[in-house]
């Protein structure tokens, strides 16, 4: 997609509404509009649907002067208000007959030619439009505020599925990847043409990270990319896979080695993020990798991860967390957060708990700061150095208890889920529930998410930055110049 | 300084007035911040000490915690200062008694810098 060109993200909730509304069995046509965020990328514009309005039949959607029907002014009006006072784009939404392709008439046209320049006057800043829905297609017509007109390469349903809808249904690619051939009996050459074009993005490449890194290459993901700061440790290679003793300088880092040659190893060893890369282009020469050595809640680095298809969290640090979670609320990038617990006894001898999570974040289903998975207190001490932490009594945090095998699972389940559900193979009333295994137990639970429509991150209020894009910023840490 | 933090200083300054309210930016969209001259009641014998904390560049989102206060703070009781509140620190460069009060199951869009600050000089001032 270039910057000739716009996209619309559009989660399940509005689209099932909106395509009941269009489509009510009537063979007629309706109307509505859709309030969206805009996110501004190198690879195009992406629209984000934050609020929609139907228009009523005979009421906001009317014979037309010159076409079929048209909306009113005084519903135009509000809504562009509305779009202004939120620093949105104003979408109208028609639909036509028909079910695996669509295209605006003369008429449609004529009438945006008629109508857009002054609706682009009166939103002052952000872009207005049209999308003109068939069944299992959508079209569309942008017009940003520098001149120029975009047209729209697909919209992106977001729900159990994520979903691409096109002007024409997709052909068959007839690709010739036999090394995928055992995958695409399952998936076929249109799914795994659809991984081709997938852009996921991977924060963290530890013990959980680096297996998701593995499993998304070998898949045939097109690009990935991944954010780690730290450098390999001996106490990695348990659980890192492919970090080998070189990587670690492990022979450097013995215990009984002067301090000086401990330091010294410590600064030759790889960082995680060229392992990552290594893993990946090992398990497919054919994939893109971007490895940012760096803290991934640093401004410059989140802003990466903006226009990725998928976001796997496979970080510990609570600073992530929020930032992950602000992502995939306000730029509608759907991801899940994974990683396992141990739970020892006060004595640290006795093990209480061992368990694998997995859990979607999504548009629709409650954030984890609903949950309360993003603790103030930890984020406060995230933000001291060591020393502070040392001085101030919290201790230098010791590490968790971790084993590569509940690492593997929680991955899997995770890579799984992406994989179905970009896919579009998993059921749509498949739960977007918080996937929990007791290893203890052997017990595999689901746990709904709860939702607060009052939630700053994705609730349903105004002052929410569900949906809003470029127009607010993300809880990142920024450097001082 | 990111925007959340600007308005917190900016809050604190005019909830604390005529206070000083010294920052310094902590090089990460936080500020490490110190209000001077704060009033203090009982059990105190200082009439006043300064407040100092940080507040990270993830505010309203992350806590403030702990506070530092004045290092020679002292109960005009000769009692002990009490759990929380824990002498031999250090703020940036002056030395401090650390006030230990987290805020449990805190709704970081309700409570404020201001408020925070708040509730610490209620609790160091409802020491029995």
């Amino acid at each position: 997609m270039s910057m000739k060109s716009a996209s619309i993200d559009i989660p399940n909730e509005i689209a099932q509404v909106l395509l009941s509304h269009l489509f009510p069995g009537d063979h007629d046509e309706h109307g509505a509009v859709i309030a969206a965020g805009v996110s501004r990328t190198c690879s195009g514009l992406r629209l984000l649907a934050r609020d929609l309005f139907l228009a009523r039949d005979g009421v906001d959607y009317v014979a037309g002067n010159r076409g079929y029907r048209m909306l009113r002014a005084q519903f135009i009006g509000e809504r562009i208000a509305y779009c202004r006072e939120n620093k949105l784009t104003y979408l109208a939404i028609h639909n036509h007959g028909g079910t695996n392709s669509v295209q605006f008439s003369d008429d449609d046209y004529a009438s945006h030619k008629r109508g857009y320049p002054a609706l682009l006057d009166l939103i002052q800043g952000p872009p207005v439009g049209a999308l003109v829905f068939a069944r299992n297609a959508v079209a569309g017509d942008i017009w940003v505020p520098d001149g120029r007109r975009l047209e729209l390469t697909h919209a992106r349903i977001h729900g159990t599925r994520i979903q691409d809808v096109y002007p024409e249904a997709l052909r068959n690619p007839g690709l010739d990847s036999y090394i995928h051939d055992r995958q695409r009996r399952i998936f076929g050459d249109l799914g795994q043409a659809r991984l081709a074009t997938a852009r996921v993005g991977v924060i963290g490449a530890g013990g959980v990270g680096s297996i998701v890194v593995e499993l998304l290459a070998r898949l045939g993901v097109g690009e990935i990319l991944v954010a780690d700061p730290d450098l390999i440790d001996p106490t990695n290679l348990s659980r890192v896979v492919h970090a080998t003793g070189f990587d670690a300088m492990t022979w450097l880092r013995r215990p009984a080695n002067p301090a000086w040659i401990r330091t010294l190893g410590e600064r030759l060893s790889a960082p995680k993020t060229r392992i990552a890369k290594r893993i990946a282009r090992r398990a497919n020469r054919a994939v893109r990798v971007v490895g940012l050595r760096d803290n991934f809640a640093n401004d410059d680095v989140a802003m990466q991860f903006k226009d990725c298809d998928f976001l796997f969290l496979a970080a510990d640090s609570m600073q992530a967390r929020l930032v992950f979670n602000a992502i995939v609320h306000q730029y509608l990038v759907p991801g899940i957060q994974m990683g396992s617990k141990v739970q020892l006894d006060t004595a640290g001898e006795t093990v209480e708990n061992a368990y694998s999570v997995s859990r979607w974040v999504v548009a629709e289903s409650g954030c984890l700061l609903c949950n309360q998975l993003i603790s103030p207190h930890k984020l406060a001490l995230e933000a001291k150095s060591d020393r502070e932490r040392k001085e101030q009594a919290y201790g230098v945090e010791l590490p968790n208890p971790s084993v590569i095998t509940m690492n593997a699972v929680s991955a899997a389940h995770a890579v799984n889920d992406f994989l179905f559900a970009f896919l579009g193979l998993a059921e749509d009333k498949a739960p977007l529930a918080y996937q929990r295994y007791n290893l203890l137990k052997r017990q595999a639970v689901l746990d709904n998410p709860r939702r607060d429509l009052a939630c700053t991150e994705c609730g349903q209020t105004r002052a929410s930055r569900r949906a809003k894009g470029d127009a607010v910023l993300l809880p990142t840490l920024k450097r001082s110049e | 300084m990111n925007p959340p933090v600007q308005q917190a200083i900016g809050e604190l300054k005019a909830t604390f007035d005529p206070c000083a309210v010294v920052v310094e930016d902590d090089g990460q969209g936080g500020a490490f911040v110190i209000i001077e001259s704060v009033p203090l009641n009982r059990p105190y014998d200082q009439k006043e000490t300064w407040f100092g904390f940080h507040i990270a560049g993830q505010f309203p989102y992350s806590d403030i915690y702990p506070v530092f206060v004045r290092a020679d703070l002292r109960r005009a009781d000769n009692k002990a200062l009490g759990d929380g509140i824990s002498p031999g620190h250090t703020f940036r460069t002056r030395g401090a008694v650390q006030v230990s009060r987290k805020s449990s199951g805190r709704d970081p869009m309700i409570e404020t810098a201001s408020a925070k600050m708040l509730k610490v000089r209620a609790f160091l001032e409802s020491r029995p």
